[in-house]
Order: structure tokens, then C-alpha cells, then sequence
């Protein structure tokens, strides 16, 4: 990772989008930089959708990165103490745990994906359902990803004291089993996001 | 430009995610680092690990102030009522000032709890010096729950004409 990573991370985004506003501002048209009308005209599938996917995607992104963490080192502890190999699955199971929440949401949401003519498209409730997923499914996918990473390091800290003492597992267990609540919270939020949140549906005939 | 658009669950929705992701980044930190530690001082002295998990709750309990600030701002975003683009707003500053503060304390759990229960290993007298720091880091997240309260009690205040 280079000195400068952030910079370029944060910096240049900032500075684009810096640019393209004082640019439209000083040639006259500054009411084209309007917030209020791309979230107006973008559709809410698009919202919806991507919402979707990054839940799904965060969440076995989390769960894959917490299953190599925790696998390497039950790996690399099984090399000189065979006893842990069983019992450190546990930690690749509550890895696993938070995919399987991942789809749970995915599926959960993609209820609502009805299919609506464009010209009937954009009701305030359809806006309303769009916006519900694409936050709900960033919650859920964020916050999966970050108890997967955290259950991951706790779970290979868990296999390394087990392999020294084995009386040492269960006690590191509560911590893991602190770091998996996380990935919980996070989908109660997301049911909660999307529970008033309608499917999608045709404007009425009288609008 | 009405006062209530159809764009401003936008917003709101925002404020729930932000309050529940950011304390969420704090709350894993604070485990994960702190989960380090603990091992490390198991490894040497197995029976001060379960006073030594105090780092590991306190991070839980930043998380829950995010689930407590994002179930409150989503209780009151319903497709079927009326929501002004004010209380949209008011809802992204709620979540931000509670995530923000609960990543922020998160981190300082994390770091104070991992060095702290190293520390613990060799002298025991530091283990009150460890719950003062850990006291003051925690109170971080609890000023910006205090805050996101607030904030949420005026969101109903601007109706749709």
C-alpha cells in the first residue's frame, strides 16, 4: 500500500466531483448539479438492485475473508497440535453464519422486485421501496462483512491458544461470539429498513 | 421545490445505514483487537481472562447504541405518511453523529483494550486504570447516542403543506 493510498482514494473523487461542479457553476448552468433531480430520474430498480447485490456480495465477502483468516491459522496450529482441527471448525461455521445471512436478506428482498411498466414507474411509494433496499441491503451487506473479518481474526487469535492450552477455547469462544452479534444487529436493521416498504406497483389509473 | 419530496426517504434511509454500519466498524475493531490481547493473556495468566473481557462488552454495547439509533430513525420512515425532506435530514445527521462517535470510541476500546490487557499480564493493579480509560472512550459513543436523540425528537416538526 502506497504513502499516498488515501489520498488517492478520497482525495481524487473529492476533487472530480469539486471540479465538475464549479465547472457547471461558472459556465452558467449550475442548475444542472441537482441531487434532488438525479434521485427524481434514476430508477428505483436500479436502487433496489444494487442494494441486492451489495448485500449479498459484502456478506460472503466478509465470510470469505473470516473463513482464510481463521483457516490459516487452525492450519498452521494443526501442524504441531492435530487435537484443534475439529474443534476450530466452530469458527468457520459462525463465518459461514454470516453468508448464510446474506442470502437470507437477498432472498428477502428480491420479494419485492415486481416487474412495473416504466410510464407507471415512479410513485413516491416506489421511490420509498427503492431507497428501503439500497440502504437496507448496504447495512446488511457492510455490517456482515465487518463481523465475517472480525469473527475471522477473533476465531484464528482462538485456534493459536487452543493449540497452547486447551482449556483456553472456550473462553476465547465468548469473544467470537461477541463479534458474530455484530452481523445480527445488522440484519435486524435491515428486516426493520424494509418492512413498511411496499412492493413494487403500477401507479393508479386516477394519477 | 416542495417540502416534502419523494426523494427524502433518501436520506433518511441514509442515516439508518450510517448509524448502524459505522458503529459496526468500531464495534468489530474493538473485538478483534481487544480479542488479541485476551489471547495473548491467556496464553500466561488463564484466570484474568474473563475480567479481561470488559473491552470485548463495551464494544458490543457501541454497537447496540447504533441499533438503538437506527431502529428509532426506521420507526419512523413509513412509505404511507408523510416525510419532509427536514426530517430526511435530520435523520443522515442523527446516524452520522452516532456512528461517527461509535466508530470513534470503537477505536479507542479496541487500541486501550489491547494494550491494556497486555499490561495486565505483569501487574495487576492496572486492571482499575484500565476501566477508567475504557470508561472514558465508551462515553464518547454515548454523547453522540445523546445526540442523535435529540436531533431525532425535532424531526416531526415541519409538515407537508
Amino acid at each position: 500500500m502506497g504513502l499516498y493510498l488515501n489520498y488517492y482514494a478520497f482525495g481524487l473523487p473529492s476533487f472530480l466531483v469539486l471540479v465538475i461542479a464549479l465547472y457547471l457553476l461558472f459556465t452558467g448552468s449550475g442548475e444542472a448539479f441537482n441531487v434532488g433531480r438525479f434521485l427524481e430520474e434514476s430508477s428505483p430498480y436500479m436502487w433496489a438492485s444494487t442494494g441486492i447485490g451489495l448485500c449479498i456480495g459484502f456478506s460472503v465477502l466478509g465470510a470469505g475473508w473470516g473463513i482464510f483468516i481463521t483457516g490459516a491459522s487452525i492450519l498452521g496450529g494443526g501442524v504441531r497440535a492435530p487435537r484443534i482441527r475439529t474443534k476450530n471448525l466452530i469458527s468457520v461455521i459462525f463465518c459461514e453464519v454470516v453468508a448464510i445471512y446474506g442470502v437470507i436478506m437477498g432472498i428477502v428482498y428480491s420479494s419485492k422486485l415486481t416487474a412495473v411498466d416504466e410510464s407507471q414507474l415512479y410513485t413516491r411509494e416506489n421511490y420509498f421501496t427503492g431507497f428501503a433496499l439500497f440502504w437496507g441491503g448496504l447495512t446488511v451487506g457492510l455490517c456482515n462483512m465487518l463481523c465475517g473479518v472480525s469473527v475471522g481474526i477473533t476465531g484464528s487469535t482462538a485456534a493459536i491458544s487452543d493449540a497452547a492450552d486447551p482449556a483456553l477455547f472456550v473462553k476465547i469462544l465468548i469473544v467470537e461470539v461477541f463479534g458474530s452479534i455484530l452481523g445480527l444487529f445488522g440484519l435486524i436493521v435491515g428486516l426493520l429498513m424494509v418492512a413498511r416498504a411496499p412492493e413494487f406497483t403500477a401507479a393508479s389509473s386516477a394519477a | 421545490m416542495s417540502t416534502c419530496p419523494p426523494y427524502a426517504p433518501f436520506f433518511g434511509f441514509a442515516g439508518v445505514a450510517s448509524s448502524m454500519i459505522f458503529s459496526t466498524v468500531g464495534a468489530a475493531y474493538g473485538t478483534s483487537k481487544a480479542g488479541i490481547g485476551i489471547a495473548g493473556l491467556g496464553q500466561f495468566r488463564p484466570e484474568l481472562i474473563m475480567k479481561s473481557l470488559i473491552p470485548v462488552v463495551m464494544s458490543g454495547i457501541i454497537a447496540v447504541y447504533g441499533l438503538v439509533v437506527s431502529v428509532l430513525i426506521a420507526g419512523s420512515l413509513d412509505a404511507s405518511q408523510d416525510y419532509s425532506l427536514f426530517a430526511g435530514f435530520i435523520h443522515l445527521g442523527a446516524g452520522l453523529s452516532c456512528g461517527l462517535t461509535g466508530l470513534a470510541a470503537g477505536y479507542a476500546i479496541g487500541i486501550v483494550g489491547d494494550s491494556c490487557v497486555r499490561a495486565y499480564v505483569r501487574e495487576s493493579r492496572i486492571f482499575v486504570a484500565m476501566v477508567l480509560i475504557l470508561i472514558f472512550a465508551e462515553v464518547l459513543g454515548l454523547y453522540g447516542l445523546i445526540v442523535a436523540l435529540i436531533m431525532n425528537t425535532r424531526a416531526t416538526e415541519v409538515n407537508c403543506s
